[in-house]
């Protein structure tokens, strides 16, 4: 009896506690993409790579995205694959092709170079176009190659035949986009200081003006990403300064404003260790997100509604007990739901939503077995009070058991698969718990003490229990 | 009170109603058969439309009230999506699936859609997804899957009973089964949305199939002590037993789900709530159906072959069995056999009139009710 109540008290004390925690904290649950819009990417490595890459990865990643200003990105590696969530950015489709970015640049000598146009027709010198083949895969940062080089509408404008790579992303130190009302918007990159950046940039420089056999064409290629950028011809410095003692260059490409402000973030936070390819993207509208989070609460809750009319009609006052047992838990289920969002960044998704919805379901029906019990065994001559002492353990027996099942289910599904499963999974095995916390320390124990009101005792239909069932084992009272 | 259907409504709630449940199963063994059968051929013949995510290319959506397929694909000439796939879902927003590849011919889409729309191209969605990918996820669902009966299996095995196991899992094959097989026939397209929901219709109905099981683990346990009856009559009690349970779970688990429905699809336009509630109402009646008919008549035809159920079959059939061919029914008072029955005639003996027939086998003492208290706090 005292044991009864302080399970009640203290598992409302508990919940209020959370709520209140969750208020004073200001903790919100943080929305999936798919409920708010967004975009997420599935990157993964071209080759099998290092642990310790793939977290280098994630860090430039991260750095890259908060360049971009996304409010609360998720960067995480499931496996070999990293995994990148920007809930609520705005230019969706840039944001992805900037994540995925190697962002490799080389700086080569260029040995020669063909426009596009004269390897075209019927006339197209054979060994010409041997000698350009483009060089297929990653190439070595160490050999000669050949690559395109792209003009506005993305052809090929010229091949480049490139010497070995003089100096490589690794030795900037930085990059900013600037605008200068010659060349309009360009990328001002800051080499490392001396033989870890500069000097390389002014050693061929050097030999690309005096025509090196090296450097025949006299042009230095910059190269990102396997794609010549630009490839200016090296011109005499400036008279005021030593010959190719350079503290910095600009790369002009053409660039929009757009495209030198994102070609100086990816060349600022530096080249991926090892290159990832887009294996799943997807991008919701801000409106289709919102859409289907106002559809889903709307449902969740004109459901929760009719669900409490129908419990309160079959069941009267224990149905209230059992709407109570959902708020209860509803409540602490919020509180956890917002600390998640807000601490570890877990984002509730539209699968996760279902997994809740399927969770109503399994709450209603740990009480309504409890209850089935309660009535058969009023129906077999109990009385009430001693049918809902026997009848709690019985019940949470098979509750327990049925519960546990959906509890593996959940671990399963968490463990071994990816995406939105896991979501759904997360969510419903919370929810279980919950599930049996609420009923374990307060819907049993309450109904016990509700039994014991003389009130109710006399007045068995309000617990839902017909007085011609209580009254069953009278004889002459079933026809 | 009593007689027409609100009689029958009426003796329901209160628990009285006798349905003959072994005498269903054989009608329903027809129609359970029948539907896998349908089901496995609609699959093998018509197949199912698996989403991009499993088969990789591009999807695009954008709301666009008013606009036809034909209007969707007389926009897309020239992009290269054109001869995709262009469906309405969801009332009034146009889905396009293509193969198409790179990130140019994908934004060349979106903006034509969002031209067609008369939306930004922020109002578009668009997933991709690599071929590989969609292999990797399908193999993991798979080897997911495996764990997951695997260890199921065990665990009923462990609680309950190994012929439990089995017949647990048989009703989860069939309603997935029945529940893909839904998806081949109206040849809705299987989306990760679609797979979660599978994934929820397995959990209900084992969850379900566990209720179920144990209260035939409670009233065998009760009823077997007198040694009268067969394993397929106890089991009939169960189930009447329990079928309020299961009729008010399954009603309001479905209240959601439909709401979800209704709201989702015909209000809001949500589609991909719709293609979840869909295979979640499906999951949920066949879940419960295959609850009480087939998990339930798997195990009592497997019991039935014990050979201390065969001796108690036998005595029975000697006896004249069951008059007019149905299941005999479990007698009232044999039902509360064990510790309740000795506390249950005590009580009724000193309540009413005459005390019932005395049964053999009571576990415990009698204990009557404890005397009202004015007050106990």
């Amino acid at each position: 009896m005292r044991r009864k109540l302080v399970y009640v008290v203290g598992i409302v004390a508990v919940a209020v506690a959370g709520v209140v925690y969750t208020l004073v904290a200001g903790n919100e649950p943080l929305l999936g993409l798919d409920l708010q819009g967004g975009a997420s990417v599935v990157l993964e490595p071209t080759r099998v790579a290092e642990p310790e890459e793939l977290d280098v990865a994630v860090e430039i990643i991260r750095n890259r995205v908060d360049g971009l200003g996304v409010a609360e990105p998720e960067i995480s590696t499931q496996g070999d694959n990293i995994l990148v969530q920007l809930p609520g950015v705005d230019e969706q489709q840039r944001a992805l092709d900037l994540v995925g970015q190697t962002a490799e640049l080389r700086f080569r000598p260029v040995l020669s170079v063909v426009a596009e146009s004269s390897l075209e027709g019927a006339d197209a010198d054979e060994t010409l176009l041997d000698l350009f083949a483009f060089s297929e895969g990653d190439v070595a940062a160490g050999a000669d190659v050949v690559l395109p080089q792209y003009d506005d509408d993305r052809d090929i404008a010229f091949r480049y035949q490139l010497g070995p790579t003089a100096v490589a992303g690794d030795g900037l130190e930085g990059a900013v986009a600037q605008f200068h009302s010659f060349i309009g918007w360009h990328v001002a990159p800051t080499f490392k200081p001396g033989a870890e950046g500069i000097d390389l940039f002014n050693e061929v420089s050097r030999r690309c003006h005096s025509r090196a056999p090296s450097c025949p064409t006299g042009q230095v290629a910059i190269e990102l990403d396997n794609e010549v950028v630009s490839a200016p011809t090296v011109q005499a410095d400036n008279a005021l300064f030593e010959p190719f003692e350079r503290s910095g260059i600009t790369i002009s490409g053409g660039f929009s404003e757009q495209e030198a402000r994102d070609v100086a973030l990816v060349l600022d936070y530096g080249a991926l260790p090892v290159e990832l390819e887009a294996q799943q993207s997807q991008i919701v509208s801000a409106s289709l997100g919102t859409d289907a989070l106002s559809a889903g609460s709307l449902a969740g809750l004109i459901g929760l509604g009719l669900v409490s009319v129908y419990l309160l009609t079959y069941y009267r006052l224990l149905g209230l007990v059992a709407i109570a047992s959902l708020g209860l838990s509803g409540a602490m289920l919020w509180a956890i739901i917002a600390w998640l969002g807000e601490t570890q960044g877990l984002a509730l998704t539209l699968a996760g939503v279902t997994g809740l919805i399927v969770a109503i379901g399994v709450s209603v029906d740990s009480n309504i077995v409890y209850f089935e019990h309660l009535k058969e065994d009023v129906r077999s001559g109990r009385t009430l009070r001693s049918a809902v002492d026997r009848a709690f353990p019985v019940a949470f027996s098979t509750i327990v058991k049925a519960d546990f099942a959906s509890l593996i289910a959940a671990a399963v599904l968490y463990f071994l698969t990816v995406g939105q499963v896991r979501g759904f999974a997360l969510y419903l095995g919370l929810a279980t718990i919950l599930d049996l916390v609420a009923t374990y320390f307060f819907m049993g124990p309450l109904i016990g003490l509700m039994s014991r009101s003389s009130g109710l005792y006399a007045h068995p239909g309000r617990f839902g229990i017909p007085a011609k069932m209580a009254g069953a084992q009278q004889p002459g009272a079933t026809t | 009170m009593t007689g027409g259907p609100l009689g029958v409504l009426a003796s329901v709630y209160r628990g009285e109603q006798q349905i003959d449940f072994p005498r269903l199963w054989k009608r329903a063994l027809i129609g359970s058969l029948l539907a896998v059968l349908a089901s496995l051929g609609s699959f093998l013949v018509r197949g199912v439309d698996l989403g991009i995510e499993f088969e990789g290319g591009t999807s695009w959506e954008v709301p666009a009230p008013g606009v036809s397929v034909a209007e969707a694909r007389d926009a897309l000439r020239g992009t290269g999506a054109a001869d995709g796939k262009i469906q309405t879902v969801g009332g009034d927003t146009i889905r396009v699936r293509s193969d198409i590849e790179g990130p140019e011919a994908v934004d060349g889409v979106r903006s034509a859609l969002a031209d067609l729309a008369g939306v930004t191209g922020n109002d578009v969605s668009v997933t991709t997804v690599g071929p590989s990918w969609g292999a990797e996820v399908t193999s993991k669902a798979r080897n997911a899957l495996i764990a997951f009966f695997a260890l199921i299996a065990v665990y009923i095995a462990m609680r309950l009973e190994w012929k439990m196991a089995v017949g647990a899992l048989l009703a989860v094959i069939h309603d997935i089964v029945v529940s893909v097989g839904f998806y081949s026939v109206f040849q809705f397209e299987i989306t990760p949305a679609t797979v979660i929901a599978f994934l929820t219709i397995m959990g209900y109905s084992l969850y379900d199939t566990i209720v179920v099981y144990d209260k035939v683990r409670e009233v065998v346990g009760r009823v077997s002590a007198t040694g009268r009856y067969t394993y397929t009559e106890m089991m009939n009690l169960s189930l009447n037993q329990v079928l309020m349970r299961s009729v008010n779970t399954s009603i309001t688990s479905m209240i959601p789900v439909a709401s979800m429905l209704v709201i989702g699809s015909f209000v809001l336009g949500a589609v991909t709530l719709q293609e979840f509630a869909i295979a979640l109402l499906v999951g949920i009646v066949a879940g419960t159906y295959s609850s009480l008919f087939v998990a339930a008549a798997v195990v009592a035809r497997m019991k039935e072959r014990e050979p201390a159920y065969v001796e108690i079959a036998e005595r029975v059939r000697q006896r004249g069995g069951a008059a007019g061919g149905g299941t005999r029914m479990v007698a009232t008072d044999d039902a509360v056999l064990g510790e309740a029955a000795a506390a249950k005639r005590s009580a009724t003996a000193r309540r009413s009139g005459p005390a019932p027939r005395a049964a053999a086998g009571s576990a415990q003492g009698a204990i009557p009710p404890r005397p009202r208290k004015k007050k106990k706090r």
